[in-house]
């Protein structure tokens, strides 16, 4: 079967009432907990994860996620025009431009503009997964177990190397992740490893305990804490008016969300880079070439519509690496990777060969709810920007129901149960620490691939330790870790500061405006 | 507000290094050789690479720390985060009780118990909650097909 053909099975297999269903549920889900301040994608799914565990397509149970993700993007632009607070990361930039145009009493027509600059980069992202990622897959199937375990090597290293603030605290992170992955009976020669004779410890920890621990649960206590601080003060949100974007407008706003979209697409493309970076560069890009660039951090649509376009062109793309070469390029992507293996899939260029309409299918679902983002989202906006004035008191507890019953669902043993309490203590020490944990589940997620194909090619190399350094393709994906790192971590030191400045900028003048409002 | 201000870098660098450490030696305990060799690589190699990577990092960040003052400063504020440890404390309880009395007993009271520390006293929350803990058992068990632990309920659910 030609690859055009399994491309049009597999939006037949998309349009489908329970893959629809999924798609819009999905998006609903990422609108209302992204736009949520303090609660991210990831959490959105993570929460919608073990519900997807009963679905029997896994394709379906990805579409459903990857709905939830690009949901997510576009919600956090909701609380960022309406509250001035971004739902998600990578709506920061958003607020530069969302909220005073809200506060001119404008905010439909900010919301109408960071919906149709998301709905266009994502369309674009996606199409982009759609014509790339089978070429890249094919590039990259002639790997062997060899190549496989430099390239899980690559994907920890980046992740590690850019995620919280130091170096060695990423690489300990990740390798903390690949170390309690090991915990348990070792699945080739059947020794224990670490259990200290307990006897729930025999079967190892489970990924999705943990990422409902260090990522789910740890955020939402946190929130609540802020909560109990705060006395429950909410902050005002603006209402929303009638007066939304004109076509003129729309028209207007096209060039910003293009180059953004093209910016953002190249970048999310390479591992370990994502939205939160993506949107300040393209942001910067298009202050610099826009004809009013003095109208930007006041209230100008071309911003809005180049940070919101940026972060919805970042799904498709960052979905490349990780459906191709198994890499994730982000937090979000790396939590994805695991919902891959939780339902039998494994990301990599064999998926596109052995489950090419699986594969296809999930771009495809990727692809339609990017389309549908902007219908939903003309109808459902007004309604999910209510939730951000909803008590938190009200959430977190059903979000908390739901960790702890979505975790014992994994396997249906208590003790996913313990570990998810166990970890949400030590997710507060890697909190005093400073240690971020994304690389730590990008570890636990990996590890298996990791020792399966490390001890795959000992046996077929006769225990040549050197044989990584050996093959020609796995040294040179070796050297590009080390290329890469680096130069991700210049680049991401480049863009935290562009972000201070481009932050204090905006603040300044958000505090500007207050006062001639006051 | 008394303010504790904790250098993480040498904080991550002395409890994941003392970590690592005691994990290097236990390792010939804990991780024993197999009795025959059937060809793969040793089951130490994959935890033992990854305690001496934590080792070296540790060691990097206390060099970063007290040769360097490279730092990090986390304040820790009592009054703030006491609020997040007895959240997690409760959380604790509750997977402790849903162990003995089960998921819905424990639910309700670690949750109602969790909206009076958050100053919550209109009764229409505390339904909700009570419902909210309902609604999640019975949607595990009718449209998921898992069981949460029932407890002393079992009987009647």
């Amino acid at each position: 079967m030609g690859t055009l053909s399994v491309i049009g099975g597999a939006f037949a297999a998309v349009f489908t009432p329970t893959n629809l269903l999924f798609i819009f549920g999905g998006m609903l889900i990422g609108m209302i907990i992204g736009c949520i301040p303090g609660l991210s994608v990831t959490l959105g799914i993570i929460l919608f994860l073990p519900l997807t565990y009963g679905i029997k397509d896994p394709s379906t149970a990805i579409i459903a996620l990857l709905a939830v993700y690009v949901g997510g993007m576009y919600g956090g632009s909701i609380s960022a025009i309406t509250l001035n607070t971004p739902g998600t990361n990578s709506a920061i930039a958003t607020t530069f431009d969302g909220y005073p145009l809200a506060k001119k009493g404008h905010v439909l027509k900010a919301l109408d503009t960071s919906l149709f600059a998301s709905s266009f980069g994502g369309i674009v992202g996606a199409l982009l997964l759609l014509l790339l990622a089978a070429p890249i897959a094919q590039l990259v199937s002639r790997f062997t177990s060899v190549e496989y375990f430099s390239m899980a090597i690559l994907g920890i290293s980046l992740l590690a190397g850019v995620s919280g603030n130091s170096l060695p605290k990423g690489i300990l992170s990740g390798l903390f992740g690949i170390f309690l992955a090991s915990i348990g009976v070792d699945a080739v020669t059947g020794v224990s490893r670490f259990t200290f004779g307990i006897p729930i410890l025999q079967f190892g920890i489970d990924m999705l305990p943990a990422m409902i621990a260090l990522v789910a649960l740890k955020q939402v206590v946190g929130k609540l804490g802020e909560f109990k601080i705060k006395g429950g003060d909410m902050g005002a949100a603006s209402k929303i008016d009638k007066k939304g974007l004109t076509l003129k407008e729309a028209k207007s706003i096209l060039p910003a969300t293009a180059l953004s979209t093209g910016i953002a697409s190249f970048i999310g493309a390479m591992p370990g880079v994502g939205g939160g970076v993506a949107q300040f560069l393209c942001y910067n890009q298009a202050k610099q070439v826009s004809r009013h660039p003095e109208q930007f951090g006041k209230g100008s649509l071309e911003g809005i519509a180049a940070a919101e376009s940026s972060n919805n062109a970042v799904v498709g793309s960052a979905m490349i690496p990780l459906m191709t070469m198994g890499i994730p390029g982000d937090g979000v992507t790396a939590l994805l990777l695991g919902a891959f293996i939780l339902h039998g899939m494994q990301p990599g260029p064999n998926m596109f060969t052995k489950q090419a309409l699986q594969a296809y299918t999930i771009i495809a679902g990727c692809f339609v709810a990017n389309l549908f983002l902007f219908p939903l989202g003309k109808v459902m906006t007004r309604l999910v920007a209510k939730v951000v004035q909803v008590r938190y008191t009200y959430l977190a507890p059903a979000i908390m129901l739901f960790c702890f019953a979505g975790a014992f669902a994994g396997t249906g043993n208590f003790k996913e149960m313990i570990f998810c309490a166990a970890l949400l203590v030590f997710a507060y020490f890697l909190k005093i620490m400073e240690i971020d944990p994304i690389p730590m589940l990008l570890g636990l997620i990996l590890a298996n691939i990791m020792e399966t194909n490390f001890v795959t090619a000992m046996m077929s190399y006769d225990r040549d330790y050197l044989i990584f350094f050996k093959r020609p393709i796995s040294l040179v994906i070796l050297i590009i870790t080390v290329v890469l790192v680096a130069s991700m971590i210049r680049i991401n030191k480049k863009v935290d500061a562009l972000n201070a400045k481009q932050m204090e900028e905006a603040t300044e003048l958000h505090e500007q405006m207050n006062e001639e409002e006051a | 507000m008394k303010k504790i201000k904790i250098k993480t870098n040498l904080l991550a660098g002395l409890v994941m290094g003392v970590f690592a450490i005691v994990m290097l030696a236990l390792l010939p305990s804990q991780v024993r050789l197999p009795m025959w060799d059937s060809g793969a690589p040793s089951p130490r190699i994959i935890p033992g690479i990854c305690l001496v990577g934590i080792l070296i990092c540790s060691a990097i960040l206390i060099i970063q720390s007290l040769v360097f003052h490279k730092e990090h400063i986390y304040e820790f504020v009592w009054d703030h985060e006491k609020h997040e440890l007895v959240l997690i404390l409760a959380l604790i309880l509750f997977v402790v009780l849903t162990r003995f009395i089960g998921f819905i007993p424990a639910g309700i009271l670690i949750f109602c118990g969790v909206q009076w520390y958050e100053n919550e006293r209109k009764p229409i929350i505390y339904i909700y909650t009570i419902l909210m803990v309902i609604f999640v058992f019975f949607l595990f068990q009718n449209v998921f097909h898992v069981s949460l632990p029932a407890g002393f309920m079992e009987r009647f659910l």
